[in-house]
């Protein structure tokens, strides 16, 4: 068993964080039960990997490209990186080289920790789309790296679906001349995420973008750092996050943007928006800049918010119930951050899990009061 | 149909309905007409059951019903539709959505079965077709980008959709140019005019009431209805104006 040495909250990067649940799930056995239902999203041809615990299950995986065994990651200098290690899944695709369909991986954690690296190396114009899908009750850990050869393409997806427990993955991807990637997280179970990223735009006309959705209720936590760099001029990022919170839980965001000093005529973009649900709910957007070349376009823009009451009563007035009102303007609150994924099965699959969790938005609503506020059954901790 | 009496209502604890009464018969379109801070809009929320407008004093049945101690969503779900002043923008979710949404969630509370979705995009284009809202509109989001004159239309093809027994338009008619009233009026008695629905039209002005002609006028002011009388009233109005009457 790995020893567990975890940042605190006075670490600035880790001060929304709350890592407390850990130790004690990385002390629990696994219970390895695969359950009937996985994930996997009803798609054309494409590989498919399984991971219980950690481990591959070879015979619910077809690998196709994907290979298993040591990965170039360099884990060094983040706490939970550190402890994915350095042996996992690896997709290397040669020149112009694309895979028959989306990969797609399923992460099936039935109880303690597990760890994982993983790598994704795309030669020149070579492309493929990702989605990896959490789902169980213990921590799971990710590390992957990600490199982009020139005009390569990748679409990277996250579902983290896990119904308790703790969901971290770090990206650490080097996106090289007009290559292009763009990776979206949806967080719509019951764990608590945490959730890094730094992507550095290495080559002239590079392309980026980082966002998601992240729900959280009860007393759940999302947390999510971004970084991206850029080191080459007439790169393009984007950064577009939006948070749901509920009862009494926390989505924090921290998304950075540098431009070093030979980037001149960077684009980058940066909407941080947060929606709260309940008045006890919080939301965290800390958008950052460092800007060191003098002709670039940075835009950034942190809100957080309701739910409009005049739209709430508009719909009210047309005979949508309350919470079917509060989960429609929720919906599309969130809709244009899973919009970002290109691959259209994929991203069906990801509006359906975030309707899903709207769908178990418990009847009351927390400010209001009279009748309206009873019955549903939810119980605030 | 609709039975109000004796009304008193409050905004922020500020009294604006002062013992307002009022009963519309099916079959009937009845006009509401009053000087600005009359409490006109005020009648509209406190009947749609907006938050925030409180009922102090009186009653008001619908179909026999309490309609003050029904939900908003439950008041259009037994047939009451208000229509918007400023009709509100909804970024993200589309007309159909939100209609198809509204339309069935009416329907399961009345106990019948929803309609798919193509029988409600027929139903959907039919509508918009009548007042010259095309599907292109439709798909967009619930009025974002809409002119004045769109919004209001677009309100009328929800009333098309929806089909109310009972219709409380306010102030339908502000911010439309005259071809866009007579398109909006031609909704409201097309749609309207029939002697299982009554309409409730509150206005500033008497050039509606030219084209949807009223059975009944009412003049609000200081909260409470201070004269009533047949259409002739509103040109009365219209050449006199409320000061006179409202005094």
């Amino acid at each position: 068993m790995t020893l567990l040495d975890l940042p605190s909250n006075r670490d600035e990067a880790w001060r929304w964080s709350d890592l407390s649940a850990l130790p004690e799930i990385a002390a629990r056995a696994p219970a390895g039960v695969v359950p009937e239902a996985l994930p996997w999203i009803d798609c054309a041809e494409g590989p498919r990997l399984l991971f219980v615990d950690g481990c591959l299950d070879e015979s619910r995986s077809d690998l196709g490209p994907v290979a298993i065994g040591p990965v170039e990651v360099d884990p060094e200098g983040h706490a939970l990186a550190r402890l994915a290690g350095r042996v996992g899944w690896s997709l290397r695709l040669g020149r112009d080289h694309a895979p028959s369909g989306p990969v797609q991986i399923v992460h099936l954690s039935t109880g303690g920790a597990d760890h994982l690296a993983g790598e994704i190396v795309l030669d020149e114009d070579a492309q493929a789309s990702i989605v990896e899908s959490f789902v169980g009750e213990g921590w799971s850990n990710r590390l992957t790296r990600i490199r982009l050869a020139r005009s390569a393409r990748l679409m990277l997806a996250r579902r983290v679906m896990a119904s308790v427990g703790f969901v971290s993955f770090t990206d650490r991807a080097t996106v090289g001349e007009g290559a292009s990637l763009v990776a979206t997280v949806l967080a719509a179970g019951g764990a608590d995420t945490r959730i890094d990223g730094s992507i550095l735009l290495t080559g002239e006309g590079a392309y980026a973008e980082a966002g998601g959705a992240l729900l959280a209720r009860g007393r759940q936590r999302h947390d999510a750092n971004y970084v991206v760099r850029h080191e080459a001029p007439q790169g393009t990022s984007r950064q577009l996050w939006r948070s749901v919170a509920d009862d009494r839980a926390i989505c924090s965001v921290a998304a950075r943007v540098e431009v070093a000093r030979g980037a001149q005529k960077t684009d980058g973009e940066q909407s941080l928006k947060g929606l709260l649900l309940s008045r006890s709910a919080q939301v965290n957007a800390k958008p950052e800049l460092e800007i060191f070349a003098d002709d670039v376009k940075c835009a950034h823009g942190a809100t957080v918010g309701e739910l409009n009451r005049d739209a709430l009563f508009y719909m009210a007035s047309r005979g949508v119930p309350r919470e079917e009102a509060r989960a429609l303007l929720t919906t599309a609150f969130v809709a244009d951050a899973i919009e970002r994924v290109g691959e259209e099965a994929v991203r069906e699959a990801m509006h359906a899990d975030a309707e899903a969790w709207f769908a178990k938005t418990p009847l009351p609503l927390g400010e209001r009061e009279g009748p309206a506020a009873e019955g549903g059954g939810r119980v605030r901790a | 149909m609709l039975k109000i009496e004796n009304l008193h209502a409050t905004v922020a604890d500020k009294p604006i309905l002062k013992g307002l009464s009022l009963s519309v018969n099916a079959g009937e379109i009845h006009a509401i007409m009053g000087p600005n801070g009359a409490g006109k809009s005020t009648l509209g929320y406190v009947l749609g059951g907006r938050e925030g407008y409180e009922v102090t004093q009186g009653s008001v049945s619908f179909d026999g019903k309490d309609l003050l101690e029904m939900e908003a969503d439950e008041r259009a779900a037994a047939g009451l539709f208000l229509g918007f002043q400023y009709p509100v923008e909804i970024p993200g979710v589309s007309n159909v959505q939100f209609l198809r949404t509204a339309l069935n969630a009416q329907r399961r509370a009345r106990g019948e079965a929803e309609l798919s979705a193509g029988d409600f995009l027929r139903l959907a284009r039919a509508q918009g077709d009548a007042l010259g809202v095309s599907m292109d509109m439709l798909k967009r989001p619930v009025n974002v980008g809409f002119s004045g004159g769109e919004k209001k239309r677009n309100e009328m093809v929800q009333v098309g959709i929806i089909q109310p027994r009972l219709a409380v338009l306010d102030e339908t008619d502000s911010g439309l140019d005259i071809d866009a009233l007579r398109v909006v009026a031609d909704g409201i008695n097309r749609i309207m005019r029939a002697p299982d629905k009554a309409v409730l039209l509150i206005t500033h002005y008497q050039r509606l009431l030219d084209l949807v002609v009223p059975d009944f006028v009412h003049v609000l002011a200081g909260g409470r209805i201070v004269r009533s009388g047949g259409p002739e009233l509103a040109h009365e109005l219209e050449r006199e104006g409320y000061a006179e009457i409202a005094a």
